[in-house]
């Protein structure tokens, strides 16, 4: 009896006890969360505009990391944090959803595939497309061994940071790193600082120097960054900072221009909401290696920007940052509401579902498109006939600031400098229409499981077959090195020798899968893994004048047209493979011996077009004749007198 | 809405000629050879039959590779059979136009063939006037109205393509231009197969 008391007792107690502490717990999550919610809900001061169509001034105070208010005499003198400052006003967690920052969250649709960051590597022989986001054809960071902190080290200096620079890192050995170096926060001032002093080409420097806390700040113009965070040890504290046993390492630091603290210790920042178009010059240039002219002078720029649009007049975005990317059928998928009216179409033919028109925004000419049967709208995007370069008989090779680190300083200008980006490719998009694009083909090693290629760690390649590759000599000009099938072949057995590599080993390169078979001799076959990643191009327009059948049906539908018989080169680090080309056919969802026979029918097409004139001049004469007779026997008939 | 007009257009004239080959089980009579169509040479009548023959099978080309992607697959035409379709619509054109120039003559309309057009041309004139001409009897009233709707029709049905292959409309002419020809199209096809049904049935005679 006793027993069972106090059993029931305690059990009491046990329930109590639970209760109390699901309680406590879910009392101390309401109120962690508060301040969360709050922000998610209420609106900041700049969240929303009062309709003043005026630009905002920005006089503000500068915060830390941590929120304190920097003044000049501060010691240490720490960076702004844009996620403070700017956050004061602007809520920073919705921005930090938009377009440019969303890659690593799983739940942000991918939207149509798009420039993916390229890693490539000349001594490994290595071109791989990434992305955080799953485009059919990308590998993500973590399956090359990336880390957040390595994939921004690699590829921040051409984002606006956040994203992975934003990422906690997953192992132990970075967290110090994480400390010492900070995050990469959102460089709000990347786009929105109108500062002609402003340099983004300095984010990539500081970013190399692992400088992600001083990096945002250092571009601004306000501040200069000096030193390194990389060099720095673990243990380094850049809020209190203890000397450095080596005298020639220059920890990270930021110094301020005198002047920019007014009396209240404010500083005045030129911000614009509409982003200047060169400040997303920097992360969006291309270069075409059409000929030995590429200088900027000899080329134009897109028709757009000519008639005085700016970038952002069409690619919009509200505090969410959900910029419109522009394509056709951007607004199935975003939440962007002038997705719809935002494409080619929307301005240049008008949004059909909507109440209102709307075509002709900006002053966009409604286009007549004479002599363009209809039918090559429901097969072409717009893009098709008006961007990109015009297409010649060979694609060229295609450099881009992300993939190339355009604008940023001691960059490689040679025009064969890895990653081979190849275009214009017209290629099949998902949506079924022709469009064209830019082209990688994908060169890693790799092993083979299960069917699929899982590519090997960087790192690990780079260990296991340093030795393997060594004689390979490195070219000045950023080119592949010139491999040979001896170079694979040796590769693929020292990866095979390796415990660490499970499965077959394999590389991957110029659109074949290489292996060795059961006699150890080189084997080479087709693979999946091994089909070359396109995205689209979408600049720059050419006016209309320009455009592909502007001259003739020929442009495209003659039986040598690059359109449909152009050829794509076929990219590899291995010497023999680089003959190779693939036809632009093999990319469309065509029949080629259609596409033939159709060009080669416009050689008669101005016969066809000569007999049915002649035909219908024949068949009026007749009609006309026998008309005037049975006018005449009528005349007749009325003329006669009774 | 073309789908299913063309479909009830196609009932509606099969299902007339079904009706009407019940109704009137035995053709017009078919005229005797005159003397001048004796004094011509077969090989004009060889190729008069030949170029009809021609025209007949390129309508059939043209009738289904432009009515079965729209009926069938539901879609425009495109591919082979849009290629099919423009290799025989010049065919088919110029025998036209070869074959206007040969039955335009023996399909002449006499006024006096058509009661309701006497009793007009009575009542307008009060005369009882008669065609000077010989009054043709080779082809029947129905087949002679068939024919000069062809020829009617045919002009534009040529002409709202030829006018996109010049170059000069727009996406929007061009788009009024090729529903301007399936419709015309449409018609045509069934005109002419009236013809050919009335004509057959006078050649059974």
């Amino acid at each position: 009896m006793f027993a069972c008391r106090h059993q029931y007792i305690w059990k009491r107690i046990d329930n109590k006890v639970s209760k109390g502490l699901v309680i406590t717990g879910v009392l101390s999550l309401m109120v962690l969360a508060l301040p969360v919610a709050a922000e998610a809900e209420g609106k900041k001061l700049g969240d929303e505009s009062d309709g003043s169509r005026a630009h905002s001034i920005h006089v503000i105070p500068l915060l830390t990391e941590e929120g304190d208010r920097i003044a000049p005499d501060d010691d240490p003198l720490l960076p702004f944090s844009m996620r403070q400052t700017c956050g004061e006003c602007h809520s920073y967690q919705i921005i930090g959803n938009g377009w440019h920052f969303n890659a690593p969250d799983a739940n942000a649709a991918p939207g149509r595939p798009g420039q993916p960051s390229i890693f490539s590597d000349a001594r490994t022989g290595t071109q791989i497309p990434l992305s955080y986001r799953p485009w059919p054809g990308t590998y993500k960071p973590e399956q090359l061994g990336l880390t957040p902190r390595q994939f921004t080290r690699r590829f921040g200096s051409h984002t606006p940071g956040g994203g992975a620079g934003e990422l906690d890192t997953p192992l132990d050995d970075e967290i110090m790193r994480e400390m010492v170096s900070g995050k990469l926060e959102i460089n709000c001032l990347s786009c929105h600082n109108a500062d002609p002093a402003h340099n983004q080409g300095d984010f990539a420097g500081q970013i190399a120097r692992e400088n992600f806390r001083w990096a945002g700040a250092a571009t601004t113009g306000i501040a200069t960054a000096s030193g390194s965070a990389r060099d720095m040890p673990d243990t380094y504290d850049p809020v209190m900072p203890d000397p450095l046993d080596d005298p020639k390492l220059v920890p990270p630091a930021i110094s301020y221009k005198q002047g920019i603290f007014d009396s209240k210790k404010w500083v005045f920042f030129d911000i614009k909401r509409e982003v200047p178009s060169h400040r997303c010059y920097f992360c969006h240039s291309n270069l075409y290696i059409e000929n030995e002219h590429t200088e900027k002078w000899s080329t134009d720029e897109d028709i757009h920007m000519t008639a005085g649009l700016s970038c952002v007049d069409c690619h919009r975005n509200g505090i969410d940052h959900n910029t419109v990317r522009g394509y056709e059928g951007e607004a199935s998928v975003s939440k962007n509401h002038i997705a719809a009216e935002s494409s080619c179409e929307g301005c240049h033919l008008g949004e059909k579902s909507s109440a209102e028109p709307v075509a002709g925004r900006f002053g966009a000419p409604v286009p007549q498109h004479p002599g363009i049967p209809p039918a090559h709208f429901e097969r072409l995007t717009c893009t098709a006939c008006h961007s990109g370069p015009w297409p010649g008989e060979e694609t060229v090779l295609t450099k881009t600031s992300r993939a190339h680190r355009l604008g940023t300083i001691g960059v490689n200008k040679s025009h064969e400098a890895l990653p081979h980006v190849i275009s214009p490719v017209f290629a099949t998009q998902g949506d079924g229409k022709i469009a064209p694009h830019k082209l990688l083909w994908p060169a890693f090693w790799g092993s083979l499981k299960d069917g699929q290629v899982e590519p090997v760690a960087f790192d690990a390649v780079g260990k296991i077959l340093g030795e393997t590759l060594a004689d390979l000599k490195r070219l000045r000009s950023g080119d592949w090195p010139a491999f040979t099938a001896e170079h694979i072949t040796g590769g693929l057995k020292t990866l095979a020798s390796d415990k660490s590599i499970e499965g077959t080993p394999v590389y991957i390169s110029g659109g074949k899968l290489h292996k060795l078979d059961d006699s150890g001799a080189l084997s080479v076959e087709d693979h999946a893994a091994a089909e070359p990643y396109l995205w689209p191009i979408a600049h720059d327009v050419r006016p209309a004048a320009q455009a592909l059948g502007i001259r003739y049906c020929t442009d495209c539908h003659a039986t040598d047209a690059p359109f449909f018989f152009g050829n794509v080169a076929v990219d590899s680090p291995v010497v023999s493979e680089r003959q190779d080309v693939k036809k632009m056919y093999d990319f469309q969802d065509i029949d080629v011996t259609y596409a033939k026979a159709f060009a080669f029918s416009f050689v008669f097409r101005p016969w066809m077009k000569a007999v049915a004139l002649c035909s219908c001049a024949v068949l009026a004469a007749v009609l006309l004749l026998y008309v005037l007779k049975a006018l005449a026997f009528v005349a007749k008939l009325l003329g006669e007198e009774d | 809405m073309f789908k299913i007009i063309t479909i009830v257009g196609f009932a509606v004239t099969l299902a007339g000629i079904v009706l009407h080959r019940l109704i009137s089980p035995s053709g017009p009579r078919k005229a005797k050879k005159t003397q001048s169509d004796k004094g011509k040479s077969s090989l004009l009548l060889v190729l008069r039959r030949l170029v009809y023959l021609l025209a007949l099978l390129s309508f059939v080309v043209l009738v289904i590779t432009g009515f079965y992607p729209l009926l069938v697959l539901g879609e425009h035409i495109s591919g082979y059979l849009v290629m099919l379709h423009a290799t025989f619509a010049p065919v088919f054109a110029v025998c036209l136009a070869v074959l206007a120039l040969m039955w335009a003559d023996k399909c002449r309309i006499d006024y006096n063939e058509y009661p309701v057009m006497r009793r007009i041309v009575r009542l307008l004139t009060g005369t009882k006037a008669a065609d000077e001409e010989a009054p043709c009897k080779n082809s029947g009233p129905g087949q002679k109205i068939a024919f000069w709707l062809i020829i009617l029709l045919a002009l534009p049905l040529i002409l709202s393509i030829v006018v996109i292959l010049l170059g000069y409309s727009g996406t929007h002419q061009q788009e009024w231009f090729l529903a301007a020809h399936r419709y015309i199209a449409l018609v045509f096809s069934l005109i002419a197969i009236i013809h050919t049904y009335l004509l057959t049935r006078m050649q059974a005679r």
